[in-house]
């Protein structure tokens, strides 16, 4: 059997802990609390780690791990990203600069972006659809990334499921 | 956050205090449950920002891993370190969920360090 470790990372409210709890098959472990922030309209506040765990159909595991979104914890990005099998990005697309969004997670993870497969999910593109997924693999090509990127409803499972098939081939590409 | 003047007026005092009295206390931090700098005492080049959200990370995986474990509520946490140590003790402040962080070198005393906060605690819940 193998493990495999990833890492769900993004915005504040961009679904980690949702994206987590949607496919663990396992009671999630959440860190969160009131959030105090009133920049943030959310109640709560992932501050550690989110973990879940999900099985493969072929016996394989795959241990799921949510980073705090806020820029103050970064030093838990580098913390959790250690040793990961891959990383995804989650954007939530109704913040007022989603691609700023992006280009603070493709630095605060530079490090491990050049030998870490990555995927980038962008939520709420229904209500919000600017950018669009386009401006997003622009903003990444202008930087010198080539990711997967697609709208995603991290609420979903088959949509978080989706994330992981992409981040999996991705891996098998960049070997 | 939203605290109370007369309550951060305290808190201030209460860092300043500990970081002045005590020997070996290089920073004394009080940090709201989700990571933001309250009331600080620091010297050289501490981050109290930074110490804020570290102890919020720290205090909420001592509490997931002490629910886990059936251990009931996390009430501290002490990182143990070759030239110090980081005591960090959960408080209320203004009733609002806080803790207290404390960085020391090795000449401070643990225990004394821990009945000092113990101390804290009790008045900062008051007042």
């Amino acid at each position: 059997m193998k493990e495999y470790k990833l890492v769900f990372t993004g915005t504040t409210g961009a679904g980690k802990t949702t994206a987590i709890n949607a496919i663990s098959e396992v009671p999630a472990v959440k860190t969160d609390v009131v959030n105090t922030d009133e920049s943030l309209n959310k109640k709560f506040t992932t501050v550690g780690l989110d973990f879940g765990q999900l099985n493969l159909a072929n016996g394989d595991r795959v241990r799921l791990f949510g980073t705090p979104g806020q820029s103050r914890f970064d030093f838990m990005w580098k913390i959790l990203t250690k040793d990961a099998f891959g990383l995804i990005i989650l954007i939530d697309n109704s913040r007022p600069d989603p691609l700023e969004d992006l280009a603070v997670y493709l630095e605060g993870f530079a490090q491990e972006l050049s030998t870490t497969p990555c995927v980038i999910g962008v939520g709420r593109t229904e209500e919000h659809p600017a950018p669009s997924v386009d401006d997003f693999s622009v903003a990444l090509a202008e930087k010198g990334f080539s990711l997967p990127v697609i709208p995603v409803d991290v609420r979903q499972a088959q949509d978080v499921i989706l994330l992981i098939e992409l981040l999996m081939a991705q891996a098998e590409a960049d070997w | 956050m939203n605290i109370d003047v007369g309550a951060l007026a305290s808190a201030r005092s209460e860092c300043s205090k500990l970081l002045d009295e005590q020997m070996g206390v290089i920073g004394v931090v009080i940090s709201s449950e989700d990571g933001f700098d309250i009331a600080s005492a620091v010297t050289g080049n501490l981050d109290p920002s930074k110490i804020a959200a570290m102890a919020s990370s720290i205090s909420a995986i001592g509490i997931v891993v002490s629910q886990e474990a059936s251990l009931g509520a996390s009430k501290s946490i002490t990182v143990n370190t070759e030239d110090g140590f980081v005591y960090i003790i959960n408080i209320e402040l203004a009733r609002k969920p806080c803790a207290l962080n404390v960085i020391a070198n090795s000449s401070a005393i643990l225990a004394q360090i821990i009945y000092n906060c113990t101390e804290i605690k009790k008045r900062l819940s008051v007042s």
